[in-house]
């Protein structure tokens, strides 16, 4: 690889070390003897870093009928933007017909003009261009570039049009405007013929540091193809964060390519609320079916919670909440609180309950931390609680929630146990909807 | 009882899944295919009837393989194009694209202003006002909204039905002329059936339907009820096009009256047809002229958008959309200004519409039929050998019809 040493020795600065794809794309390979062969179609790189490497190369040629021909990376003598040199002789490289079937990543087929997901603006974008580090030996994949020059540069156009702006105006953003995202943040989203799923290149902690709320706004960009293969190949985290955060019809579309062992394990890692919420709008039978599936025991309290009209408390409620008995001191509570693995986020509240489980008070955790740690968690309550019954209305419960300025609000049957607990999210949620009737408007609002 | 429960059912699923072919189709009888049908019933009668059954059949094979495409592989016809072919050959087809439905959307707001006229309103009013109104609703609109106005607008297509039945036609004749082909080697006759087919399937009706369908999100197990649906809108918008010409035939061709425009047809309607006739004629055009003049920037936006990577959406605010919305909004702007103008001549326009209708129609039949046959894209839903066959064959034809088309656009 003659180039990169040569460019180390005439001291190029740092940039022309950096290389468009779409610079090296069709221009000719010849081999050792300065015979031409073909040109260049594609690159394969290594996945396994978080900037690939340069694996091999495809070289292409006649037209119409294309023949393709792979090129271990380690015979190229020579790679720029006029020509690849080669170190073989044209009679030992094999052409074949087929060039799409690869199992590893290429650039033109897998990134170029392909959509990807940048997980750093949290969107789904289109590659205009891969932008390419030369280092020892190969090349890296450093950036793509999602711009409107990468658009004129594939073109052909973008020097008369940086010559056309710049008649115009000197300072132009557009000139210095160069649309590049790192690759650490790119996930390509092709999908394996094999197994129908993606390669999670990105870790899969970059995309649980995205929120819950704009990871499902992503994967509702994506179609319904990907949307099905990315999804199988998260982790049960990423998973629930997603399922959670898409709409019913997408919900469904999913569940109907996952089998009965991927559902169970799903539905019994989601909140309750969210998934009544979604099996109430499914068909009966199929809502029986997936109950079945699910343990036994939250299987119960789902198909309990089922059973309530949709804009009640009882078919708000969530059944994830932290109780106590009143006996319980604070040291122990607190104690428990640390080990226990909650479903959903317990707003701050712990509810106070007899042998019976009926509902007695309330604290939060300042109140808990302030107390004796010896004292029974009775002493800690608030002088009074307030609840709510299972079938008061929504606007009963907003009214409560907003008069005491509570986080959560308790749910009890008519005897007095307590059900569930109604957090402020959910609340919100049914208020917006009443509110501004038309999603849109929810969209701008978000925005501003 | 199962029965009857099972077939309320799947008409459920049918009315969920339907929209995108009939809606793609009805957009064919538009201002430019009123003219054409109108004059073919005018000049040759019922002679040209016959066409109509190898072109719903034609219609439905293409219209069918955009619809299965998006289905399966929920993208976009312009998205399929920039991911197999590469950003070159789609910046070009997207840009003769834009510059046909330009001039197609000033002949629909030809079609409002000369509607305009029959209704004795100023052109200067009508214009303006529906330009307003079709923006309106797709900046305003949600997709489902959108939707629902379009379907609407595709019912009052049922007006030139009712003037059919209003013009009292021979069914005896009409039946029969349409079963037996009639071929006359006759100049003006191959023109005229060449007008007929030609206007059928245009590139842009590609790139629209399969668009909805993504937009739709019609899963592959409800294939069947959106194969329906591309059946249906073909039938419809086919025997819409045969009342037309009946409308024409049965008065105009008998009177020997020769016309040039839809609105000649209409005038001369007036007094062998009766007033009623030639309201609803007249109401059919300014329908069919303003729904067209919504769906051709819109799907020109759609395309575009797609092509080159934009964020696309009725469903989202100029803000996150701005090219969408700057296109959709540039070429209303420039259909309804150019209407304006004192004294433009509409024929130029028509050919050059034409003109590049024929140039792009070929590339982006050949494009579909490739991505169609891809197995990595399609998977076991690629064409089978008849299929493509009979595929191949229409789109030779298509492909002779549209470039003679496009030579005789020169010659005149």
């Amino acid at each position: 690889m003659n180039i990169f040493n040569q460019a180390f020795q005439k001291n190029i600065s740092a940039a022309k070390m950096f290389i468009f794809f779409s610079r090296l794309m069709d221009r000719p390979v010849f081999d050792n003897q300065d015979r031409e062969i073909g040109e260049i179609y594609d690159i394969v790189v290594k996945p396994s870093q978080v900037y690939p490497l340069s694996h091999g190369l495809i070289i292409r040629k006649g037209f119409p009928n294309r023949k393709y021909a792979l090129i271990d990376w380690k015979d190229i003598e020579k790679l720029d933007k006029d020509e690849a040199r080669l170190k073989i002789d044209k009679s030992k490289i094999v052409f074949g017909e087929i060039h799409d079937e690869r199992k590893e990543l290429t650039l033109r087929r897998d990134i170029l003009d392909q959509q990807v997901v940048d997980t750093h603006n949290h969107k789904v974008i289109r590659v205009n261009d891969i932008q390419l580090l030369a280092v020892e030996q190969a090349l890296m994949i450093a950036h793509v570039d999602i711009g409107t020059r990468g658009l004129f540069r594939r073109l052909g156009f973008e020097r008369s049009v940086d010559w056309a702006v710049k008649i115009f105006n000197p300072k132009a953003k557009y000139l210095s405007d160069e649309r590049l995202i790192s690759w650490k943040y790119i996930q390509p989203l092709t999908i394996n013929p094999v197994s129908m799923t993606i390669k999670i290149d990105v870790p899969q902690k970059n995309l649980a540091n995205i929120p819950a709320a704009d990871l499902g706004d992503i994967f509702l960009d994506l179609n319904a193809k990907h949307q099905i293969a990315l999804f199988k190949s998260l982790n049960l985290a990423n998973k629930t964060k997603i399922f959670t955060n898409i709409d019913f019809k997408t919900q469904h579309s999913i569940l109907n390519e996952m089998n009965d062992l991927e559902i169970s394990e799903l539905l019994n890692n989601i909140p309750s609320d969210e998934a009544t919420d979604f099996l109430e709008k499914l068909p009966r039978e199929k809502t029986k079916h997936i109950l079945n599936l699910i343990e036994n025991k939250y299987s119960r309290r789902l198909s309990q919670l089922l059973g309530y009209s949709g804009d009640s408390a009882g078919g708000l409620m969530t059944t994830e909440y932290i109780a106590f008995t009143k006996e319980t001191t604070v040291q122990s509570a607190l104690d428990q609180i640390r080990e226990f693995k909650f479903k959903s986020e317990p707003a701050q509240f712990i509810y106070i309950i007899d042998e019976t489980h009926h509902l007695l008070s309330a604290t939060n955790f300042r109140r808990l931390i302030l107390a004796n740690p010896q004292e029974p968690i009775l002493n800690s309550a608030f002088p009074k609680t307030y609840f709510v019954h299972l079938d008061s209305s929504v606007k009963e419960v907003a009214y409560l929630m907003e008069k005491y300025k509570y986080f959560a609000i308790p749910v009890v049957d008519e005897s007095n146990v307590l059900q569930g607990i109604i957090t402020v999210d959910d609340i919100l949620s049914q208020l917006i909807s009443f509110a501004w009737r038309r999603l849109k408007k929810i969209k701008i609002i978000q925005k501003i | 009882m199962k029965n009857l429960k099972s077939f309320w059912a799947k008409t459920l699923i049918f009315l969920s899944v339907m929209g995108p072919g009939i809606i793609t189709a009805n957009v064919d009888n538009d201002a430019g295919g009123i003219t054409t049908y109108s004059v073919a019933g005018a000049h040759f009668g019922y002679a040209l009837i016959w066409s109509f059954v190898p072109i719903i059949i034609a219609l439905v094979i293409i219209q069918e393989m955009c619809s299965r495409m998006a289905v399966v592989t929920g993208k976009g016809l312009a998205d399929l194009i920039r991911e197999e072919f590469g950003v070159r050959v789609t910046f070009y087809a997207m840009v003769v694209l834009v510059f046909s439905n330009i001039f197609n959307t000033i002949s629909e707001f030809a079609g409002i202003a000369a509607s305009a006229e029959l209704f004795g309103i100023s052109k200067y009013l009508l214009v303006p006002v529906c330009a307003l109104f079709v923006w309106w609703l797709i900046v305003k609109g949600t997709y489902k909204s959108v939707e629902k106005v379009f379907l609407a607008a595709c019912l009052f297509y049922v007006c030139y039905i009712v003037s059919g039945f209003l013009s009292k036609p021979d069914w005896k004749t009409v039946a029969s002329s349409s079963i037996s082909p009639s071929f006359h080697f006759d100049q003006a006759y191959i023109f005229m059936l060449i007008g007929v087919v030609g206007t059928t399937i245009a590139p842009w009706m590609q790139f629209y339907q399969q668009s909805s369908v993504v937009e739709k999100g019609i899963r592959i197990e409800n294939y069947k009820y959106s194969r329906l649906d591309v059946i249906i809108g073909a039938f419809v918008v086919n025997i819409i096009a045969i009342f037309i010409v009946i409308v024409c035939a049965n008065t105009l061709f008998i009177h020997g009256i020769r016309i040039e425009t839809a609105k000649d047809a209409a005038l001369a309607l007036k007094p062998l047809a009766g007033q009623y006739c030639f309201y609803l004629f007249a109401f059919g055009l300014l329908n069919a002229s303003v729904f067209s003049a919504c769906i051709l920037p819109l799907s020109t936006a759609y395309s575009v958008c797609e092509g080159m990577g934009w964020e696309i959406g009725v469903n989202r605010t100029f803000k996150e959309a701005p090219q969408f919305y700057s296109l959709y909004t540039a070429i209303i702007a420039i259909g309804a200004a150019i209407i304006l103008i004192p004294g433009v001549k509409l024929v130029p326009i028509m050919l050059v519409s034409q003109a590049t209708n024929g140039i792009l129609l070929p590339f982006v039949l050949i494009f579909m039929l490739l991505l169609v046959n891809n197995k990595r894209l399609m998977g076991k839903y690629t064409n089978s050998k008849f299929y493509n066959f009979c595929t191949i064959l229409i789109i030779l034809i298509m492909i002779i019809l549209s470039l003679i088309l496009f030579i005789t656009a020169f010659i005149h």
